[in-house]
């Protein structure tokens, strides 16, 4: 049944789902009248092949209904796959959505308890880890507390803690970094890389691009149902980013009138092409063409970099009174560049043209666009503000006693 | 690491592999019932005294009603017999109460974590055996305080939990997994339980049922044969039981094998309904 020391090995996985149309409703099921009940079905996903070794990590990126969850659901073995075969090697602590199974009217000590035993632990093993998890927790004052009363903060701590001091052989999260504090999460993924190391395998699912590039080696790629692509994180992250395509339509903030025309908004690398994907600090040139529809005396061209999480990291534009005078039919090229001294990540890049003389949008605003920053690895934050490091030969204190 | 690992494939899982599965979580299953029972008394001021104050309440009523107002008659002592039935009948209405919507109810912690999913209506059962278990000894209470010479027949209040055990447990498994699919479930156990309970001879004598000629209806409801062998217990009416224990045995054995492989074909896909 087992083979030569896979912790997981999937092959030819797929999940197909029954969607009834209306409820089945007992009376016409218990009457035979099942044919009333129209049913289509849909694979959620299908063709899933791999293998992980013990200690490996995995990150599974995807957008919403692209399958990933179904996917994580099989490997926790909460649902069976319809075709193929799911192994799982050990024992499995999955941490979705953390807290799961805590009840509100138990104290934090009972449910670590409870939780520990739905992972698997023995009552004898879970007093062993006890002071362990509440110490990583860092709740030792509200231990004897309902969980009812603790703050999000909390119940997610001693959530990922219990989950972790499980130490299981293989630790499934899904977008659970996303919560706690910034000090609670690099704590988590020393844990993280704490247990991988003796032998625990994750399988991280996240949006969070970066805490997946961070943890996670191999990517896999997870799209309408299958698996796109599999193989080293950058590349998986580039793909993902093609992949999520064109963004829904932003409602308009300013009133837009037809006095211009978008031709074209492209945004120019290094070697002078379109391009969608960029490394860090490498010189961008937004350009935008734009057709002249009546005369326009002064136009502010703006542009706007957010990130993925919406944070705003840079927004500027041409002066407040406006650049030249155009007349009908006229044509013109407007042109921004900048330095993208970012971090690794996924980012919008807008652009808008207005009038000089009022807050009136000139043309259709064109759809922001994503763009993918390869970023240098040891850099975090909003922008990479390229320190440069020195280490200076020191003779040693002089004052020396 | 240890040396478990669950391999999966195909959407019905095998019998035996699900009675193993739910077996080795009798510890979880433990402690989830224990955990349930608790913290339903944990707000309440008077605590798990309400798992026994409300069936000797109804015990109240019944004995005030059907012995001096409608004056059932029976050889031996009412209220002893009215309790005897009402034990079984009060574990089993609260346990399917619960059970059967256990599994929706759990779907929050069974769609992320896996256990054998027959541990959630199982918890239920096992969270009203603590209340069976209180109510046991209140009834041998009972007894000894209406008169009724306490008999090495009591022993026989052991098997008897077992089988009402049993036979709750087999209507949960069913109840839960059929919950699933038809939410309306729940309101049909509330409404067979009403009829049931008068289909159950709790209040009245089994002898009174015969005399009327319903004993053939009687004998196909194990809950009937449930009562008989808590009465037994504690009447000592050996010969009154009505129903031999073969049968009453084999009939509630038969439905657990049923229900368990009926329960069996659904498992491993309630998560995709939840």
């Amino acid at each position: 049944m087992s083979t030569e020391g896979a912790a997981m090995r999937l092959v030819g996985v797929g999940k197909r789902y029954v969607k009834y149309e209306d409820a089945p409703m007992l009376v016409t099921r218990l009457a035979g009248l099942r044919t009333r009940t129209r049913r289509s079905s849909l694979w959620a996903i299908r063709n899933v092949d791999f293998e992980l070794q013990r200690g490996d990590v995995l990150g599974v990126i995807g957008r919403n209904g692209s399958g990933k969850s179904t996917l994580l659901r099989m490997l926790a073995g909460v649902t069976a796959p319809t075709e193929g075969t799911v192994m799982v090697r050990g024992r499995v602590a999955p941490l979705i959505s953390v807290g799961v199974g805590f009840h509100p009217e138990l104290t934090g000590r009972e449910n670590v308890y409870v939780n520990g035993t739905i992972l698997g632990l023995s009552r004898q093993e879970v007093d062993r880890r006890f002071d362990e998890v509440v110490d990583f927790a860092e709740i030792p004052a509200f231990i004897d507390t309902p969980v009812k009363f603790y703050s999000s903060g909390m119940f997610v701590r001693l959530g990922f803690a219990v989950a972790v001091l499980a130490e299981p052989d293989v630790l499934l999260v899904d977008e659970v970094l996303a919560v706690g504090d910034i000090a609670f999460q690099l704590k988590c993924y020393d844990r993280m890389q704490q247990i991988r190391d003796r032998g625990t395998t994750i399988v991280v699912v996240s949006h969070n691009l970066n805490a997946v590039r961070l943890l996670c080696p191999r990517v896999m790629v997870v799209h309408d149902g299958a698996v796109r692509f599999d193989g080293a994180a950058e590349e998986a992250l580039a793909l993902y980013h093609d992949l999520l395509g064109p963004q829904p339509d932003e409602a308009a903030t300013i009133d837009e009138e037809r006095a211009a025309e978008v031709e074209e908004f492209l945004l120019l690398g290094a070697d002078g092409s379109d391009s969608s994907t960029f490394s860090s600090g490498e010189e961008v040139r937004i350009r935008l063409s734009v057709r002249f529809l009546e005369p326009v005396n002064g136009v502010v061209f703006g542009i706007s970099l957010v990130s993925e999480e919406g944070v705003p990291v840079y927004s500027d534009s041409t002066n407040w009174e406006g650049t030249g005078t155009f007349s009908t039919g006229q044509r013109a090229v407007f042109e921004a560049g900048f330095r993208l001294s970012v971090p690794t990540g996924s980012y919008t890049v807008g652009v808008g043209l207005r009038r000089a003389d009022r807050p009136v949008s000139l043309a259709r605003t064109p759809r922001p666009r994503m763009i993918y920053v390869a970023g240098r690895h040891t850099v975090n934050g909003a922008a990479d503000l390229g320190a440069r490091f020195r280490v200076a030969d020191h003779a040693g204190p002089d004052e020396a006693v | 690491m240890s040396g478990a690992f669950f391999e999966l494939s195909g959407e019905t899982g095998r019998l035996r592999l699900l009675l193993a599965d739910t077996w080795k979580s009798r510890s979880l299953l433990w402690m989830l019932a224990r955990k349930d029972f608790f913290v339903r008394y944990r707000r309440a001021s008077l605590g798990v005294f309400w798992a026994a104050g409300l069936p000797l309440l109804q015990l109240i009523v019944l004995a005030v009603v059907f012995s001096r107002v409608v004056r059932i008659h029976s050889q031996v002592n009412y209220v002893t017999l009215v309790f005897a039935g009402l034990v079984p009948w009060t574990f089993f209405s609260t346990a399917l109460a619960s059970a059967s919507t256990a599994i929706v109810d759990g779907a929050d912690l069974s769609t992320k974590v896996y256990f054998p999913r027959a541990v959630l209506p199982l918890v239920s059962v096992g969270s009203a055996a603590y209340g069976l278990g209180i109510n046991v000894v209140l009834l041998v209470a009972v007894a000894a305080f209406e008169g009724v010479p306490i008999r090495a027949s009591f022993l026989l209040l052991v098997p008897a939990a077992a089988l009402v055990g049993l036979l709750t447990a087999a209507f949960a498994l069913v109840l839960s997994a059929l919950h699933v699919y038809f939410r309306d479930v729940r309101y049909v156990v509330q409404a067979a339980m009403a009829v049931w309970f008068y289909a159950t001879p709790v209040f009245y004598p089994f002898r009174l049922a015969q005399s009327h000629g319903l004993a053939g209806l009687l004998s196909v409801n194990p809950m009937a044969g449930v009562v008989q062998v808590f009465r037994a217990a504690v009447t000592g009416t050996d010969g009154a039981l009505g129903l031999p224990l073969w049968w009453t045995g084999g009939w509630i054995a038969a439905l657990f094998l049923a229900a368990a492989l009926l329960y069996r074909r659904y498992d491993r896909v309630f998560v995709d309904l939840l």
